[in-house]
């Protein structure tokens, strides 16, 4: 489905459409048409409080299911999209709209101008998310649907034009298969800027694909950890194992395994066994994992059994949960669905994750020392870390947040000084 | 080997029941003798307390230590000196990593019994010269993929009077060549002599389709034959209805449903698999085949999905002997009306989840190799 100034088309119409863009996309500058963001929030607040008020049920509910997302969390993903939510974001990201600079010169706040935005498929209502990012920010927003797409985000941000229909010159979507690199290319070469979601190979295409004047904003997939002393408590324990039974560790955010501050295997694997019994409760307190991934876990860990004579790994598993208690020091994926890592980082080795860069992004600090919890927060800020959290709250979404270590509105849009005559 | 000989000479190829002393056998030998000559195997069985020379009932081969496929990946694991294997082959690779197995000169003569006589009983074998289409690669000194080997060793069942390669090597890597593929079917709708076509199924499925879509229509010549081979890999999602599939060989090509043929086996399991009329792949008396629960790893019930351990007593060159695949699969011991009474194997899916949704670092590479 395409999305065209207001109107659906079919697929069939896309090389019509994209070829006239170039002529429509512009309006809004040239007509001097700024967005007006208070109606564009009063309209995303009236299609959330649709959308949580079973409207769209029929779509809804289906995904939550295919994604296993809770009713819970889905409330607290639709309330980023609500009034408060919404303002709370602007007041936060975009405080700095205008002001005189050393009495002589004004400087505003502006749009980028038109954003292209590569979404990805791994959370439905995220490329219209992304949009309206992209619109609270002032942009005209072009939007490559992710391959594979439910319709969700085209259906949202039709029903969005639909209640306003000034939006209907800032919002474009097209479902241009990923293959099709020339015309992604031109639809590229029409943005000034092009936000992409996605993995390395995703965020690499998107920069093959761009000329150097189209700035490239990538929010790419992340690691993220628990960091552990051996004080924290069962409580912290069981919170953690709970938000990684929640997630099945497939978000940015969700703990792929735990450092421990010390370094004695002996003290690691306590802590392993300490843990890997709590992770049980946990689990079976969970929806049971995919039959698929357990099944395919269970090789994993079977063949990690006959590999440990190599390795030197010790493997606790049972229930579907696993717990892998290993010598080296370094930040990995793990088997994911249930699967940790324990590994031992003692706080002043903390530094050596600064390598991985622009891949870090939660650790949550499990502690019952707050002194020592200063310490290991300010040693993984310094590493690179940019969300740091508490044991059950790793991939918590709260609005106002920040993304990736930067607002997003901010890299949506430009600062414009004119000097006063 | 001079009892998996035995076994490899029954006469009977799916008589189970009949051939279960043999086979027990024949594994207690094969095990003592992996036991023996691999340092690793030795070790695995040492680690679990396991003592081959006890194997005296199938119970004691479901609690042999099994090798997953993903082990092989990792280590090679031989019996017999590099000089002894006069093939290698390698798995096919969906993901980066591949198995590598070598073949000795016993396990071969084992193997080739064993063609002889399913080919046999599936009617495989003809002395009237065929049009080969193969869906699959050309082999090449470079290429030691056991797909294309067994591609290429099909086309002996029956003399070939042609041989066309749906895959091409390029400087990028290897291509399909449709122009070529609907050329030479073309030329052998036109051709006296039956055609019979090879290789994977989601290729052919696709071939098929994208001709159909495009109208094309032949009435291939009497005895034409489809057979398909080596999974549907990557395509699981995508795997069509058998029905469909069967329909749609009967639309484009002409060739009714008993004309379609296909056969399972792997690197790791050298043994052939051939569907019966009834399109089931019935358990051959050369191996056993249990389901395991994943979370125990304890044998299933027949008719309950699960992890698919192969066995065979088959190579002397390599211990894989127990082998856990990738794959779930139930094993149905309900009457065929293909007449066979022993059970048979439906693959289901390999393990994983499809479509996954994640943005955790690297998830999405590592979720869809292997």
């Amino acid at each position: 489905m395409i999305l065209y100034r207001g109107e659906l088309y079919e697929n069939s119409r896309q090389e019509e459409l994209i070829a006239r863009l170039k002529d429509d996309l512009w309006t809004p500058f040239s007509e001097g048409k700024a967005l007006d963001r208070d109606k564009l929030i009063e309209a995303c607040d009236t299609l959330a409080t649709r959308v949580l008020g079973g409207e769209y049920d029929d779509i809804v509910k289906p995904l939550l299911e295919m994604l296993s997302i809770s009713e819970e969390e889905f409330q607290s993903m639709a309330g980023l999209f609500r009034k408060e939510g919404l303002k709370y974001k602007c007041e936060i990201e975009l405080c700095d709209e205008e002001r005189i600079i050393d009495g002589k010169i004004r400087r505003k706040r502006m749009p980028l101008g038109v954003l292209m935005h590569i979404a990805a498929g791994n959370v439905d209502a995220l490329p219209a998310y992304s949009v309206i990012e992209g619109l609270l920010a002032g942009n005209v927003n072009i939007l490559k649907l992710p391959m594979g797409d439910s319709g969700i985000s085209v259906k949202l941000l039709s029903e969005l034009v639909a209640i306003e229909p000034s939006l209907k010159d800032f919002i474009y979507v097209f479902d241009v298969p990923s293959t099709e690199t020339e015309t992604l290319k031109s639809l590229a070469d029409l943005s000034d800027g092009v936000v992409v979601w996605g993995g390395d190979m995703a965020v690499r295409a998107a920069r093959d694909l761009t000329e150097v004047n189209t700035k490239v904003i990538s929010w790419g997939h992340k690691l993220s950890f628990a960091y552990a002393e051996e004080d924290c408590t069962d409580q912290e324990l069981y919170d953690l194992a709970k938000s990684i039974c929640l997630t099945n560790q497939l978000l940015c955010s969700s703990c792929q395994g735990i450092f421990l501050n010390t370094d004695s295997r002996e003290k690691q694997s306590a802590f392993a066994r300490r843990f890997f019994e709590i992770f049980k409760k946990a689990s079976s307190d969970s929806h049971p994992a995919d039959y698929g991934m357990r099944a395919r876990n269970a090789i994993n860990l079977y063949n990690e059994k006959l590999e440990r004579h190599v390795t030197g790994n010790d493997i606790l598993n049972e229930d579907g949960v696993s717990v892998i208690v290993t010598d080296d020091p370094e930040l990995k994926l793990s088997y994911l669905y249930r699967n940790v890592w324990v590994r031992r980082l003692p706080i002043e080795k903390v530094i050596s994750l600064k390598k991985h860069k622009n891949h870090l992004q939660t650790a949550a600090v499990l502690t019952s020392d707050p002194e020592k919890r200063k310490k290991i927060e300010e040693a993984l800020t310094a590493a690179g870390l940019t969300r740091i959290t508490t044991a059950g709250h790793m991939s918590r979404p709260v609005s106002g947040e920040s993304h990736d270590g930067t607002y997003a509105l901010r890299e949506y849009s430009r600062i414009v000084e004119i000097e006063i005559s | 080997m001079r009892l998996a000989k035995k076994l490899f000479s029954s006469k009977k190829l799916y008589d189970l029941p009949g051939t279960e002393k043999r086979f027990v056998e024949a594994m207690r030998e094969n095990a003592m003798f992996h036991y023996a000559h691999c340092e690793d195997y030795k070790r695995i069985l040492d680690e679990a307390e396991y003592d081959p020379s006890k194997i005296s009932t199938l119970d004691d081969i479901i609690d042999l230590p099994f090798l997953p496929t993903l082990y092989f990946k990792h280590h090679v694991l031989q019996s017999l000196p590099d000089k002894k294997m006069l093939i290698k082959a390698t798995s096919s690779g969906t993901s980066g990593a591949m198995s590598n197995i070598g073949f000795d000169f016993s396990s071969l003569w084992l193997g080739l019994k064993m063609v002889i006589r399913v080919g046999k009983y599936h009617k495989l074998w003809s002395l009237k010269p065929q049009n080969y289409i193969i869906f699959g690669y050309q082999p090449t000194k470079e290429n030691n993929t056991a797909v294309s080997k067994t591609a290429l060793g099909f086309t002996f069942f029956a003399p070939a009077k042609s041989r066309t390669f749906a895959l091409e090597k390029s400087p990028s890597g290897y291509k399909l060549n449709w122009e070529r593929v609907e050329k030479a079917l073309a030329k052998c709708a036109k051709s006296h002599l039956p055609m019979r076509t090879i290789g994977f199924p989601a290729y052919t499925y696709f071939l098929l389709k994208d001709l159909k879509e495009r109208g094309v229509h032949y009435q291939m010549p009497k005895g034409s034959m489809v057979t398909l081979g080596g999974g549907w890999k990557q395509f699981y999602a995508q795997q069509a209805d058998k029905k469909e599939f069967y329909a749609l060989v009967k639309d484009v090509l002409g060739i009714d449903e008993d004309h379609v043929i296909e056969f399972f086996g792997a690197v790791e399991h050298p043994i052939l698999y051939t569907d019966c009329r009834c399109h089931h792949f019935h358990i051959p008396c050369y191996s056993r085949i249990f389901i395991r629960d994943p979370d125990t790893m304890r044998p299933l019930k027949n008719g309950n999905p699960g992890l698919i351990n192969l066995t065979t007593p088959m190579l002397r060159s390599a211990p894989i002997l127990s082998v856990m695949t990738d794959d779930l699969g139930v094993i149905h011991d309900e009457p065929c009306d293909c007449g066979l009474s022993t059970p048979w194997l439906e693959i289901i899916g390999r393990v994983g989840v499809a479509d996954i949704v994640t943005c955790a670092a690297g998830a999405e590479k590592y979720l869809k190799d292997e």
